[in-house]
């Protein structure tokens, strides 16, 4: 009971000086007065962040053209080779092989025909 | 508030001139407010003037000038969390770490024995620095705003557009926190300090 009390009395004790500490710290700490270059710094500090995102801005805007003339290439690259393709036969690489095959058989197999020599009638 | 609105309007539609006035009349309350925020004053110039930078490429996020301040005091406590997150240095050094001659000297400044020079204000802040080290860099803001700074509870929710009850809640523990760890520093001094024998 008595302990008790003396730890609320403490606690008590322990707010009141911690309020004390808190106004002491607010006088410890006035409002301190601006330097005399606390302006030109500022401006200064604007103005390199605004040269950081022009440049940035410019090398976004650079990309993004890059970027629409790499497609447009690459679009005028897959046109031209699907008209390249157009002049191209029609039919498959079996087809074509086949087809060669077919006319090499010919070439070798044709039967030859001997004439007779017109000399012998 | 501090300026017209219409000067807030005007530096809102990118006029420099409006800008700087707006800077002008702010500068000094806003530096004061971070130096009790952050307690390094070697440092305060800086934090004040990323806050004016993010007001200045911010402004037009700004919805009215009506809520200039507030909106203002949220950039102030945003800049001074960002640097006491940077400077999260001596996270062991908690009141319990304080040297004794700082918590003789934070006794002594409860109970108002001493006097206000230039060597003793600097041990006010180291003290209060190490107390409030103890807590969470947006506590130590909120607490500070709160005890030290003297806004009402309203004024806080307006601020960071918190219910008053949440940062009740959160204030108390915080506080909390602080008083136990003063309190413990204070015990110890006392022990260190007694008679001998």
């Amino acid at each position: 009971m008595g302990h008790d009390k003396m730890d609320h009395d403490n606690m008590g004790s322990d707010e009141t000086r911690l309020n004390a500490l808190f106004a002491a710290y607010r006088d410890a700490c006035p409002d301190p007065e601006p330097s005399a270059n606390f302006m030109p710094q500022l401006w200064q500090k604007i103005e390199a962040r605004e040269q950081t995102s022009t440049v940035f801005g410019r090398l976004a805007r650079n990309l993004v053209t890059a970027a629409l003339a790499l497609s447009g290439i690459l679009g005028l690259a897959v046109s031209l080779s699907h008209s390249s393709m157009a002049s191209l036969p029609s039919e498959s690489y079996v087809e074509v092989l086949a087809e060669d095959q077919a006319r090499e058989s010919l070439d070798y197999f044709e039967p030859v025909r001997i004439e007779p020599a017109a000399d012998q009638h | 508030m501090l300026v017209e609105f219409e000067l807030i309007k005007r530096a809102q539609e990118g006029d420099g001139a409006a800008f700087n006035q707006l800077v002008l009349a702010y500068r000094k309350r806003i530096l004061g407010t971070i130096a009790r925020l952050i307690g390094h004053p070697e440092d305060v110039e800086d934090v004040g003037q990323e806050v004016f930078l993010r007001l200045y490429f911010s402004l037009d996020q700004l919805r009215s000038a009506e809520v200039f301040e507030p909106w203002l005091y949220r950039l102030t406590s945003n800049a001074a969390y960002d640097y006491l997150r940077k400077r999260r240095r001596r996270m062991e050094s908690r009141m319990a770490d304080l040297s004794e001659q700082q918590v003789v000297m934070a006794d002594a400044l409860a109970s108002e024995k001493v006097d206000r020079d230039e060597g003793r204000r600097k041990g006010i802040r180291e003290a209060v620095d190490s107390l409030l080290d103890g807590v969470s860099e947006e506590d130590r803001i909120l607490l500070t705003l709160k005890e030290v700074e003297g806004l009402s509870l309203k004024e806080l929710g307006t601020i960071y557009h918190v219910k008053e009850n949440a940062l009740k809640v959160r204030l108390f523990r915080a506080r909390q926190r602080v008083l136990k760890a003063f309190a413990t520093a204070r015990k110890r001094s006392v022990g260190t300090s007694g008679p001998r024998q």
